[in-house]
């Protein structure tokens, strides 16, 4: 079903071509036929005109020689004047059998009874050779005047209706061309027709098919980028509510489950300070050290979440800690510098240090660098962060991890571009862009007073007790 | 002697009740108040006109860095210790600079706890032992990081004297009578100090001090 309009358009187009092609290669040859009927009509016509004519004059000569002979004194005269008679007649015997040849049906009996006329004229003739001196003289006025001239009369009226039938021959060969070029006009006039109309629906089937193919891309292309965007927003939206359960989670952890815990702590110091018997001393001991041991690793535990720092101080108090555990965890020497003015809104704040915390734990598990310089800046309303290690590097074509493509998606919710420089033994560049207009550089007072004056700590997050 | 005035904030009323058990048994300590936000905090202060506020940093209706820095601008005399569960340096720093005098983690024992109100009420700093280390290490591993030399070699004799005096929170007055020196002199060398180890302000020189184990 698919390749139906495909194989229509193609048997379509090549149709119309053949049909263009046909019509003018069969005009042409058309044409040319006609021009040579046309040069053999007017040829033909011609060559007989002219053997006509040359029958007409001979039997004219013939009259004057019959003449001159008869009316000759004495007889060796009149044998040179048969001589030349002769050969006109031979010559006359020729051009009947030339126009014979090709005669028209209509001229038959009129060339046959020229024919016998001729033929008759010269036996009258034959005769008045064999007369005498005496009978020459006695006969050859009436001869003459009562024989020969109503016959050559005769013979050449004869003639004339031939000529008269051979021109009525051209004539009706012109008609007949006129109707041929009649009717070549008509067929092309047809076929001029027939193609118009064929490009006219070949035409029509393919604007139709085209207007449908591109009606159905564009709704592809509408669903497609639809589907993308919700993907995307989804995407987004799962890593803010990630983030959001995060922050939670690590304030809870902080605020409560480790307060409770020093609370215990607290309270074995009263009993401790009771004074109480050495073995309840050492109990009371044991309960501090775990107490103790919990209250820092619940607080551990609520720093990996989530910094406090990032919500309190903001984004570089943040990254220093960070560099600074991971300093501390791998021997990684991390410098942080930031170059920025005002403090970020939440969602950039948490992309470039999650980015960031992504790229210094990759630098520490894979990279085998020993130094790793971080840099945050703001210029030209973007945030630009670089992420520079001097490991032993990859290739980014062909590694691609599950965290560098979330390093990724986070960049791109926020319209930035996350791009990696690496090549294996060269240490990695990465490098993050965030669009952002400093809204707050225009007020920074406002800025300074509200990100630290209760903010993180609303009546909402933090339930009394 | 007279009775040190305790005020305590701190939003969970489990803790604020076992340290008003704890510091009252303390012969001196007088707890005068709780507050269980910031707000709060700096209505107590106001009414009760206490010589030491015991205070956490994570609380609502502001919190404890804010308020200390409100209490010690209108109060410079009321020694303002810190009882945090945060150990991060970024925590230290903002608390001196906001005026705390002393820093301490939840997990302290009662002995730090005591320590430090004693000292604030002194004029002096104090940090929990637990404080001073990590602090000391950060600045070790930075220096390591950093690969460049100890400005402390810079400092003379006289100004790594000054330098320990002004960090355990000495005015100018009180150096100059120790040393035997003029008030003039004592400033020329602050300055000096300052300079030379790249600081700006008392809160950094302490947190330097802390970090170099000069005091703690």
């Amino acid at each position: 079903m698919r390749q139906r309009p495909g194989v229509v358009l193609v048997a379509g187009f090549g149709g119309l071509l053949l049909l263009m092609a046909a019509a003018e290669v069969g005009a042409l040859l058309f044409l040319n036929s006609l021009r040579h009927n046309d040069t053999t009509l007017q040829a033909r016509f011609l060559a007989r005109n002219r053997t006509l004519e040359r029958i007409r004059s001979n039997i004219y000569l013939s009259g004057t020689f019959v003449r001159d002979s008869l009316l000759a004194p004495e007889q060796s005269g009149a044998r040179a004047q048969l001589t030349t008679l002769d050969g006109l007649r031979r010559d006359s015997e020729n051009a009947l059998v030339t126009y014979a040849s090709a005669l028209e049906p209509e001229e038959t009996a009129p060339f046959q009874d020229l024919r016998s006329q001729i033929d008759a004229y010269w036996k009258v003739l034959d005769r008045t050779f064999a007369w005498t001196e005496a009978e020459r003289g006695k006969y050859r006025y009436a001869f003459f005047y009562e024989e020969l001239v109503p016959r050559r009369t005769s013979m050449l009226q004869i003639a004339d209706r031939i000529e008269a039938l051979n021109e009525e021959a051209l004539r009706r060969g012109d008609v007949k061309v006129g109707d041929l070029f009649g009717r070549l006009q008509l067929g092309l006039l047809a076929m001029i027709a027939v193609t118009l109309l064929g490009g006219a629906t070949l035409a029509a089937f393919t604007i139709v098919h085209i207007l449908k193919l591109e009606d159905e891309v564009q709704k592809r292309l509408q669903e497609s980028v639809h589907s993308e965007a919700s993907l995307q927003e989804l995407s987004a939206r799962l890593v803010r509510a990630q983030e959001e359960e995060r922050r939670a989670l690590s304030r809870e952890l902080h605020d409560e489950v480790a307060q409770a815990f020093s609370a215990v702590l607290m309270e074995a110091e009263n009993l401790l300070d009771l004074d109480p018997a050495p073995q309840v001393r050492a109990h009371l001991d044991s309960i501090r050290g775990v107490a103790g041991k919990g209250m820092n690793e619940i607080r551990n535990m609520a720093l990996l979440l989530r910094p406090s720092m990032l919500d309190d101080f903001g984004l570089l108090p943040a990254l220093e800690w960070q560099a600074r555990e991971i300093g501390k965890r791998t021997g990684l020497r991390i410098q942080v510098a930031s170059e920025m003015s005002g403090e970020l809104p939440e969602e950039h704040k948490t992309c470039v240090y999650r980015v960031v915390q992504e790229a210094l734990n990759n630098c520490a598990q894979h990279a085998q660098a020993s130094a790793v310089e971080v840099c945050v800046r703001h210029e030209d309303g973007r945030i630009l962060v670089t992420v520079q290690d001097d490991g032993s590097g990859f290739d980014p074509e062909r590694v691609r991890g599950l965290g560098m493509l979330g390093m990724e998606e986070r960049a791109r919710h926020l319209g930035g571009t996350f791009q990696i420089d690496s090549r294996p033994g060269r240490g990695t560049l990465l490098r993050v862009e965030l669009p952002w207009r400093d809204v707050v550089a225009r007020e920074p007072k406002l800025a300074t007073q509200t990100v630290w004056d209760g903010v993180p700590y609303g009546a909402n997050s933090h339930p009394a007790g | 002697m007279a009775q040190i005035r305790i005020l305590l904030a701190d939003d969970h009323n489990i803790l604020r009740d076992g340290m008003r058990l704890l510091l009252e048994r303390q012969p001196g300590f007088l707890v005068v108040g709780e507050a269980a936000d910031g707000r709060e905090t700096l209505q107590l202060v106001q009414d009760e006109a206490p010589d030491v506020v015991v205070m956490d940093i994570a609380m609502p209706n502001m919190n404890g860095i804010e308020a200390t820095r409100r209490i010690v601008e209108k109060h410079p005399n009321i020694g303002v210790v810190i009882l945090s569960m945060h150990h991060d340096e970024s925590y230290v720093i903002r608390s001196l600079k906001a005026g705390a005098r002393a820093y301490l983690l939840k997990d302290a024992l009662k002995a730090e706890l005591i320590s430090a109100i004693h000292a604030v009420v002194e004029g002096r700093s104090f940090f929990s032992p637990r404080i001073s280390q990590i602090l000391q290490e950060d600045y070790i591993q930075a220096l390591g990081r950093k690969n460049s030399d100890d400005s402390y070699d810079l400092l003379t004799g006289r100004e790594r004297e000054i330098l320990q005096f002004v960090a355990e929170g000495k005015t100018n007055k009180e150096v100059a009578n120790a040393l035997n020196l003029s008030l003039y002199t004592v400033d020329t060398h602050r300055t000096h100090i300052l300079q030379k180890l790249n600081l700006h302000s008392v809160p950094e020189l302490i947190l330097y001090a802390v970090r170099k184990g000069i005091i703690s």
